[in-house]
């Protein structure tokens, strides 16, 4: 089992009445940032992933989110670029995961597939790379993409940004979203390829891209994973059986949050008001609407979520959700290392996990408490995970070599084409 | 809204050099007019009823409006395509100089219509069309609004009964779901082109229509504010413009009757 630190970049110092005040945290005006503590909740942040490093975690992730206070973080890859330097420096054996830049909004994917080929470079071939379509709001409203537009934009930028990274001769790109006379990036990934990663909520569509392509999939449960897990995860593993793939662990990855105390009547007390900061006044105020914007589902899906909204979990209560329900939905996984240990290896076993996403910090949890969780989640929890798997005989291609992954050498991707205007339907 | 005691006929049309089939709605009889509706999709509202009465009323269905081709949508690629497939349209339905009317996102495409092909209409009809920005005072983007927020903003007389009407959604939970997820996907469809702006270039185009236009604003719209049709008033050269009272964006739902009338007295 691999075992990686996740932290978003929250704004740690939102007013207590904010989910009172404003109608969401994708619009939240700057006015109300006090720009010292807006670098102390940055500083803190990086702080906090390097501890995560030194305390033999796997990988450090981060995510990318625009214009949101909930997540500050306009590019993942600046952090991820500090990240890479600050562990060649010292030393440490540390994936670097951006989550990551999001191909589904972007309008400069040759910059992405540059950042990321300079990345590797930087990080001596630890990338791991994320390309998520991205959401909503952020998609349309903060980088003006018809909704519709998304998915086409995502897979069109997906194979430019393989190719850019792996073609030996300079090419143009005459795409529908994007055209380059030229394409030639340096430098270029270091690994053959980075592993790739896709995010995915539910949405089959994507999981079997990710097969199709043999990228992994990560899952996020934020949204409940008790009440989630049971439907996204047997899900994905039937379309691994029907696509007649063995069912690799290591293909999936699952991101948690976890709350570690030496008793759990202990991580209550130290937690349950930064939990609740981090899911109302983050992602439970994004309000639905934004996430739903019409074009960004296929009516198949539409039809699909209407029928069964059952994969969106707590998210429409989060807002006002309690601690109690937090942890009852299994948004949170809270308690003494053993509690939390015991839950998470039934789960991850159940599900065929292989790559525990661990969210360690998370809302307004102050750094030393988040330097507390951190440590002691290395120290008791990790331990008791790391041998699921261990016994059997699945490599990891999804891993950089250097850091004992058996990484897939043969690109999976179709081979993009110069002039794919008349090839792919549109949008 | 029943279509029970009309009768109304289906034709496709296929355009684009057969990329694109477009279902089109007909009924009534008479001189040919053309209906361009509104993002959110079509029904036979007492304005078009009306219209019935004395025209050949002809409706394109938005490209994946069509309940049975979704993913028509995916085959215009951009406004030009999309102007271009609704003059081919028109041109293949053998309608000559027609009446062409066009309500909010239609009465952008509308406009533009006659821009690009100024012989094309006889006349035109623009109800409180999108098409031109200002920034001092941006449209509304209904695609990001809270679906419980956006009655408000269509519609002044939110209690007519006529509003009401509309805003009522089937009983029947699978038939409510499908009419919602039918609304979402019609807005997705027209949002391909509202995205980053419902604005693509009109106001450099508006200048070329020769025929005469009658352009009907609402008072109190609070999608599209009423000085826009100061800015199109002042470029189009045979505008007569009426501004609605007690009247928001929708106008033929909020105010028919002094639609109908002020339709009828220019169309006379």
């Amino acid at each position: 089992m691999r075992i990686t630190l996740f932290e978003q970049a929250p704004y740690r110092y939102l007013p207590a009445d904010f989910e009172e005040r404003f109608d969401s945290v994708c619009d939240t005006p700057y006015a109300l940032v006090d720009p010292r503590r807006m670098y102390e909740s940055m500083r803190s942040f990086l702080d906090e992933l390097m501890v995560g490093a030194r305390s033999g975690f796997d990988a450090l992730l981060v995510t990318e989110h625009g214009q949101s206070a909930y997540d500050v973080m306009p590019n993942p890859d600046i952090v991820a670029g500090a990240l890479a330097y600050a562990t060649e420096l010292e030393g440490l054996n540390v994936g670097i995961m951006p989550l990551g830049r999001t191909l589904g909004k972007t309008h400069e994917p040759v910059r992405v597939a540059e950042e990321y080929a300079q990345l590797d470079v930087m990080s001596g071939g630890r990338l791991i790379a994320g390309f998520p379509v991205g959401l909503g709001y952020d998609v349309t409203i903060n980088n003006g993409v018809p909704p519709i537009e998304a998915r086409g934009r995502y897979e069109e930028n997906l194979d430019l940004v393989l190719r850019a990274w792996s073609d030996p001769a300079p090419f143009p790109w005459n795409g529908r979203y994007s055209r380059y006379p030229q394409v030639n990036i340096w430098p270029r990934p270091l690994q053959s390829r980075p592993p790739l990663w896709v995010t995915g909520i539910g949405n089959p569509h994507t999981m079997q891209m990710t097969l199709d392509r043999d990228f992994g999939f990560n899952y996020f449960g934020f949204s409940g994973a008790k009440l989630t897990g049971k439907r996204i995860f047997p899900r994905f593993w039937e379309l691994v059986e029907r696509s007649g793939l063995p069912a690799n662990p290591y293909r999936v990855g699952f991101l948690q949050t976890i709350a570690v105390a030496d008793t759990d009547a202990e991580a209550d007390r130290r937690y349950a008001e930064h939990a609740e900061y981090a899911f109302r006044k983050g992602l439970g105020s994004i309000p639905s609407h934004l996430l739903g914007i019409p074009g960004g589902i296929d009516i198949q899906g539409l039809r699909a979520v209407f029928a069964d909204p059952g994969d969106v979990g707590m998210s429409r209560q989060m807002r006002g959700a309690s601690y109690r329900e937090l942890v009852a939905a299994g948004a949170v996984i809270a308690g003494s290392p053993e509690t939390v240990a015991e839950q998470l290896f039934a789960f991850c076993q159940e599900h065929r996990i292989g790559n525990l996403h661990a969210m360690l910090g998370f809302g307004s949890l102050p750094t030393e408490l988040v330097r507390d969780n951190i440590q002691l989640f290395a120290e008791a929890v990790a331990p008791r995970l790391r041998r699921l798997w261990s016994d059997t005989d699945y490599a990891h291609h999804w891993w950089p070599e250097r850091l004992g992954g058996s990484p897939i050498t043969t690109t999976a991707a179709p081979a993009a084409k110069s002039d794919n205007r008349n090839e792919r339907t549109v949008a | 809204m029943s279509t029970s005691l009309l009768s109304v006929r289906r034709e496709a049309v296929t355009v684009l050099g057969g990329r694109l089939t477009v279902e089109v709605q007909i009924a009534g009889a008479g001189a040919p007019l053309v209906y361009l509706h509104q993002a959110g999709g079509f029904g036979w509202d007492p304005l078009l009823r009306h219209l019935t009465e004395r025209y050949t009323v002809h409706v394109p269905e938005f490209p994946g409006t069509s309940p049975d081709d979704p993913p028509a949508i995916r085959q215009v690629v951009d406004w030009s395509d999309l102007v271009l497939a609704y003059q081919e349209v028109i041109g293949q339905l053998g309608l000559q100089r027609p009446v062409l009317v066009g309500a909010s996102f239609g009465g952008m495409l509308a406009a533009d219509l006659a821009a690009h092909f100024p012989e094309l209409p006889g006349r035109v009809v623009l109800l409180a069309p999108l098409g031109l920005w200002l920034d001092e005072a941006p449209v509304v983007n209904w695609n990001a609004v809270a679906p419980d927020k956006l009655p408000a903003l269509l519609f002044h007389n939110l209690s007519s009964d006529l509003v009401q009407a509309v805003l009522q959604l089937p009983t029947d939970p699978e038939q409510m779901r499908a009419r919602m997820v039918a609304r979402i996907w019609a807005y997705g469809c027209s949002g391909k082109f509202v995205w980053p702006f419902p604005e693509h270039g009109l106001r450099r185009r508006l200048h070329r229509i020769t025929a005469p236009v009658l352009l009907m604003w609402g008072r109190q719209d609070r999608i599209i504010d009423v000085q826009y049709a100061k800015e199109f008033t002042a470029v189009v050269g045979d505008c007569t413009t009426a501004v609605l009272e007690e009247c928001g964006h929708l106008i033929q739902l909020d105010q028919p009757q002094l639609t109908m009338a002020t339709l009828d007295n220019f169309l006379a």
